[in-house]
Order: C-alpha cells, then sequence, then structure tokens
C-alpha cells in the first residue's frame, strides 16, 4: 500500500482540481433556450437550434421546452433559484413584470453590434420595449380572428363584408346559418376575456387604466354578456353546455367538429385549425360597433428575451439574430409563432406558403390600418382576472345568474384582484 | 436514560432512514413554509415579511377561500361515507366465501391503484362529458342525459361516484377485520334466532369498530387531500364556476398560477390545523363507539 505524505496528497487534489479545470478552456460554449410549445412548435424549434448548432461551431444549444400552463411555474421557479435558461420565450403580458423584476437584460448595446433590426417593422420591435429600452425580440405578431366555414356562409347566403361587419350583421348571420344550414351560426364567446376586452375596447376605453386599474364599466361587461345571452336564446349560438365546457381543446371548437360556422382565436392559430377542419376556412374580423372602432389589435405573440442568467451573451445574441435573420431559420420557423416582423423574412416566405398561412398573411394585411393601437400590457393578477371572467361567465351562461349582477361582481372581483397583485 | 437507551435503541436504529429523510428533506421546507407563510413572496423577488396578513387576508377578505372549504368538505362529508360503505358491502360479499376470492380481490382492488392517476381523471371527464359514455348508457332508457361534468350544479358528484369507485384499500382492511370475527359468534345468534340485520348491528359493527375507525381517520385524511383528481378534471382551475375548487386545488393555484407563494403556505398551514382538528375530533369521540378486544383483559 503507497503511504500518502501530506504532501502528495496536497499535490494529487491540486492536479486533480487543474484537471477538472482543463476542460473550462476547450469547453464548448453552451446555451439554453427555453419555450412553451406544442409538437409542431418543438419539431421547427429543435430544427433551427441544430442549424445554428452548424453555423456556429463550438457552441451547444440546449432546447426545453414544456406547454404554456407550466411554462410560468418552471419559469417562476428557475428565476426564483437563479438558473433561467439565456434565452426564454417571453409573452407581451408578462414582460414588464419580469423587466421590473431585474430577470432579463437589455438588448440595447447588441442593436446593430451583433443584432441586426435594420430588416424589421417599427411596431413589432417597439413591442418588446420597456421604459424605452428593448427587452424583448418580437419573434411574430398576432391578432385576433375569427375563422368561419367557407361553404357554410355561402350555402345560407350570407354576404355580409366579414372584415367590416358590425355586430348586429354578425347576429344577422347567425341567424340565417342557423336556419339555411342546420349548424349554428357560431360558437359563444361569453367566457373569453379577449372578446370581451374587445368589446370595451369598441366602446371607446380599455379594460385597464394607465394605473393598472380596472377602467370597465359594469354595464358595459353586461351589454357583452347580454349580447351573446340574445343569440344563445335565440339558439343560434352553441349550446349553452359546449361553451362552459371545461377544457375544450381545438378540436372541440365549432368551426371543427362542424357544430358551428364560425370560431374565434389568434391568427397563428388558423393553420392549425384548418389542418383540423375539413371545409375550407375564411378569417373574418371581430364584429365591431356600428360607427365605432374594430377594437382588436396587432399584438407581439412571442418574444425572445435574454436573462440575467446569462453567461455566454455572445452566442446568445447571435441565436437571436439567426431567429430573426437568417434565411434558412426563418424559413424552417415560418408563420408558426405569428407573422414576421422583418420584410424580407416575409418576402422570402411567400411563394412557398399553403392556403391557409397565405389566408393569416392575407388577413393581417387586410387588418393592417382597421386594428387599435397596442394598449399597455395588462397589470399583475391580469392572469387571474382572465379565471375570475370564466368563472362569472359559466354562471353567466348557465343562467345561474341576473347578467347585471353578474358584471357587477365581476368588475369589483377584478378591481380587488389587481389591488391584492401590486 | 441509560436505560430507556438501552431498551430502545434497536427502535431508533431501525427508524433512521426515515429520521434521515425528515431531518434532511421534509424538516426544512417544513419550517421555511411557517415563515414563509407570514410574508408576501412571489419566487421572483425576496420575501418580504408581512406578519398576520396572509392569514389576515384569508379569514376576513377571500371569498374563494371559503368556496374552496365548502367544496372541500362538501366532498369529505360524501365521499368517506360512500367509500366506506361500499367498502364494506363488497367486503361483507367477499366474506361469504366466494370460490376464487383472490381473483375478485384483486379485481375489486384494481381501481384503487389506477385512482390517483392521471389517466383515470381524464377517462372521468370522457365518460361523464355531454357527449360521454355515461349519456350514451342513460340514452337506452330513454333518459336525456346531462353535461355532468361542465355543469356547477352536479361536477363534484361525479368526483364522490370516482372516490366511492376506488374502494380497494378500505375493502381489503374491512375484509381482514371481518375475517377476525370469530364465526361460533354467529353461530350463536343463528342457534338464538336473531336477525341478519341484528347479527350486522350486534355482532359485525361492534367487533369491527377499531378497523371501521381506523378507516376512517384515514379516508378522511385522504379525502382532504384530493388533488390530482380534481385538477385534471377541473382544468386546473376549479371550473365549472368554483364547483371543483377543492383546497388542494386553490392552494396549488395560488402558490404555481399566481406566484403567491407566501399565502400559500399560510393556507398549508390551515389545512394542516384542519385536518389535525378532525382527526383529533375522531379519536376524542372514538372511545365511546369503539372498544378494543384486549382493553376488557
Amino acid at each position: 500500500m503507497v503511504k500518502l505524505t501530506r504532501r502528495a496528497a496536497l499535490g494529487t487534489i491540486g492536479a486533480a482540481t487543474a484537471m477538472a479545470a482543463m476542460p473550462a478552456f476547450a469547453a464548448e460554449r453552451r446555451i439554453r433556450h427555453f419555450w412553451w410549445g406544442n409538437p409542431e412548435r418543438d419539431r421547427r424549434t429543435f430544427e433551427v437550434i441544430d442549424l445554428y448548432k452548424a453555423h456556429h461551431p463550438g457552441i451547444e444549444v440546449s432546447g426545453e421546452t414544456i406547454g404554456w400552463g407550466d411554462y410560468w411555474t418552471k419559469m417562476a421557479t428557475q428565476t426564483a433559484g437563479g438558473n433561467m435558461a439565456d434565452l426564454v420565450q417571453m409573452d407581451y403580458r408578462f414582460l414588464f413584470e419580469y423587466v421590473r423584476r431585474g430577470a432579463l437584460q437589455s438588448l440595447d448595446e447588441h442593436i446593430g453590434n451583433g443584432l441586426d433590426l435594420s430588416n424589421l417593422d417599427a411596431g413589432p420591435v417597439e413591442g418588446g420595449m420597456v421604459d424605452g429600452k428593448l427587452y424583448a425580440l418580437n419573434i411574430g405578431s398576432n391578432t385576433q380572428v375569427m375563422p368561419y366555414n367557407i361553404r357554410l356562409l355561402d350555402e345560407a347566403g350570407v354576404d355580409a363584408d366579414v372584415i367590416n361587419w358590425t355586430r348586429e350583421e354578425f347576429g344577422a348571420a347567425c341567424e340565417q346559418i342557423t336556419s339555411k344550414t342546420g349548424a349554428r351560426g357560431s360558437d359563444d364567446y361569453s367566457l373569453t376575456t379577449e372578446n370581451m376586452e374587445a368589446w370595451i375596447r369598441q366602446e371607446g376605453y380599455e379594460f385597464y387604466d394607465a394605473e393598472g386599474n380596472v377602467a370597465a364599466k359594469a354595464e358595459d361587461v353586461a351589454a357583452f354578456w347580454q349580447f351573446w345571452a340574445d343569440l344563445r336564446n335565440a339558439g343560434i349560438v352553441a349550446d349553452k353546455n359546449k361553451t362552459v365546457m371545461v377544457d375544450a381543446s381545438m378540436s372541440d371548437w365549432g368551426i371543427v367538429t362542424g357544430d358551428s360556422a364560425i370560431s374565434s382565436c389568434w391568427s397563428n392559430q388558423l393553420v392549425a385549425v384548418q389542418s383540423l377542419t375539413q371545409d375550407t376556412i375564411g378569417a373574418a374580423m371581430l364584429p365591431h360597433k356600428a360607427g365605432g372602432v374594430f377594437g382588436q389589435y396587432i399584438k407581439p405573440s412571442q418574444f425572445l428575451a435574454l436573462t440575467r442568467d446569462s453567461t455566454d451573451v455572445e452566442a446568445a445574441v447571435a441565436y437571436m439574430n439567426d431567429w430573426v435573420n437568417d434565411p434558412e431559420a426563418t424559413a424552417v420557423l415560418g408563420l408558426e409563432r405569428g407573422i414576421p416582423a422583418s420584410s424580407v423574412v416575409r418576402e422570402a416566405l411567400a411563394p412557398n406558403l399553403n392556403e391557409a398561412e397565405k389566408l393569416s398573411v392575407e388577413f393581417f394585411a387586410a387588418v393592417q390600418d382597421k386594428v387599435s393601437p397596442l394598449p399597455l400590457p395588462a397589470p399583475k393578477g391580469a392572469g387571474e382576472v382572465r379565471d375570475a371572467f370564466a368563472r362569472t361567465g359559466t354562471e353567466v351562461v348557465l343562467g345561474s345568474m341576473d347578467i347585471m349582477e353578474a358584471a357587477e361582481r365581476f368588475v369589483d372581483d377584478a378591481q380587488s384582484i389587481v389591488d391584492r397583485a401590486r | 436514560m441509560k436505560r430507556f437507551l438501552r431498551r430502545n435503541a434497536a427502535g431508533y436504529v431501525f427508524l433512521t432512514p426515515w429520521f434521515l429523510g425528515f431531518f434532511l428533506l421534509a424538516l426544512g421546507p417544513i419550517l421555511a413554509s411557517l415563515y414563509l407563510s407570514f410574508t408576501r413572496y412571489d419566487m421572483i423577488g425576496a420575501p418580504r415579511w408581512d406578519g398576520l396578513g396572509n392569514y389576515e387576508y384569508m379569514f376576513t377578505r377571500d371569498r374563494r377561500f371559503w368556496k374552496a372549504l365548502t367544496v372541500t368538505f362538501s366532498y369529505v362529508a360524501l365521499a368517506v361515507p360512500a367509500r366506506l360503505i361500499m367498502a364494506l358491502g363488497v367486503a361483507m360479499l367477499l366474506d361469504k366465501g366466494l370460490r376464487s376470492i383472490s381473483f375478485y380481490r384483486a379485481i375489486f382492488y384494481l381501481p384503487s391503484l389506477l385512482g390517483a392517476s392521471i389517466a383515470i381523471a381524464i377517462l372521468w371527464r370522457q365518460l361523464f362529458e355531454l357527449d360521454g359514455v355515461v349519456n350514451d348508457v342513460l340514452a337506452l332508457f330513454g333518459i336525456q342525459g346531462a353535461a355532468w361534468i361542465s355543469n356547477p350544479d352536479t361536477s363534484l358528484y361525479t368526483l364522490v361516484v370516482l372516490a366511492m369507485w376506488q374502494f380497494g384499500s378500505p375493502m381489503l382492511i374491512f375484509l381482514a377485520g371481518l375475517r377476525g370475527i370469530p364465526k361460533d359468534l354467529y353461530e350463536a345468534a343463528e342457534i338464538d334466532g336473531t336477525s341478519k340485520r341484528r347479527q350486522f348491528f350486534r355482532i359485525t359493527m361492534p367487533l369491527l369498530a377499531p378497523v371501521i375507525f381506523f378507516n376512517l381517520v384515514l379516508q378522511t385524511i385522504e379525502a382532504f387531500k384530493t388533488f390530482s383528481s380534481a385538477f385534471i378534471i377541473s382544468d386546473g382551475t376549479g371550473a365549472p364556476a368554483d364547483s371543483l375548487l377543492f383546497y388542494t386545488v386553490f392552494l396549488f393555484n395560488e402558490a404555481f398560477k399566481f406566484f403567491r407563494m407566501g399565502y400559500a403556505s399560510a393556507l398549508a398551514w390551515v389545512l394542516l390545523l384542519i385536518i389535525g382538528f378532525f382527526t383529533a375530533i375522531t379519536f376524542l369521540t372514538s372511545k365511546y363507539w369503539v372498544h378494543y378486544e384486549n382493553e376488557r383483559d
């Protein structure tokens, strides 16, 4: 047995330490990207990661993906633990919160210096700014859309202009579709916050004011519920049991099942809706108040943001740059995350789009000059307000609560939720 | 002290794995959650001391807290007796000395193995939806079904039915208890011409009381902790209209959806007190209705 002296032992430990440290020089550089996704999005993203690794040898990228529901939980846990991924997918509603808490790094110093934004439209880029500094890179824009079944609308003889239609014209179309085709006119959106918020905007103001308080008047919320209640009671929108179905997935939507002719969603979902729907779909705007504004707006659908825990900023910024400029990467990404902000990328994609993708590009172009400006991000607690809206909406739809009373309670609840979240 | 150690050392040595787990893994988080329950903590910033603020808000201003209690207590009050009666009934059937009893025992126990799983919760939703199997069967008898899960008036009952269906583990314990009752007692009663009903209430129930007590305590605790089935069936929110807002689902939402870790910690401690209170009540009342064979010796 070899007898170890103190010195030899120290020497061995020292050498071992040096050995352990050695690979650090030759080690691959490594960045992590974390996003919420679905199988299709994950496939495309991993393909982009492979492209990046091919273009930047020596840099390892690890992709981490999870569904939307668990994404923010994991993100909060990682933020609390100080091990955020270098790059995270960010949503407009959470952007301010994460920036204000110092979880994200500003991208200003990298613009024109690793991050080329020269081909990007100004509007979508500004959506990623907080207090005048850029914190998040737009990787796709979105707007609300009502996909409709072209065949059913034709059969019913609906000739309304579905871009410029009013609430009354929408109701009349539902009536016509139901009486002529047997399918219901539309799904019922009494539980969907975005549709209610657009309604409020059509009344000329935002649901939240600039201080983040609930500005919505109970009578306007009640009018929204009343609008749908009238259609529901006339039997020309989806049955109440379908409307209150917990966690309905896209395959339960009326447009997909054929139970109704019109549904409502985000424009980057058009491709997925078409792939599940037998008939060809068209794209309509939300019906608006006659003589008023349209109420919907173009929203940055997703961002890529650089976190404070990033260790290899240079590699991370190069990765971000590829996402909006690299011809191969942007071709793989396509329109899946929304409409790209870069005009060059849009032109390059145009010749290879399928019908549903063309539809979303055309729809986007058609609504461009009708939409309202991007509202301020919703205050903290807005996610909880959504839950409260669906909860109260369920009682309204099932008729277990008077509409005006429900609207007053919801507005009260919403204000106390944002008060508490401050 | 020395004598105590000498007598009990072996026991403590055997308990070391549990002690290690408790002190290394559980104790820290438990103390941390007690501390956090007095703070406001959103997981991104540092916790801020808030004294009794969370507890005050919970009891005086949080409507959903009371709703969660109502839902959970209704569930416990319905599901625990339903499951125990079901379990006792099946145990008594199996105790008749059927052939291939081990086969039936396994079959009846199966739902309990699957019960806590996500798959069953999803299956449950399919069964009780508007176009689900339950309504298809009802339609055969000309009965117009309903949207059992999406309707706040009926959704909780679908979970009670799920709880009933998972009667396996109390059933096994009842079965063991029934086997332990001396058969000659029944024979004597038979000779005296005692009715079956009377036999059940005068022989079976009293002699089974310790087992009933054991099952009652365990199942009550279990019922208070119901989470995964309610979470899945309600899409994680307690929907429809908070009718499935189980205490644990509420707690999870506060912690991991709205990031109020401090408040959620306070909720967890209140749940601990509630479960402790009910267990204590059951134990205290037990001396009036449970007696143990060996106490008489």
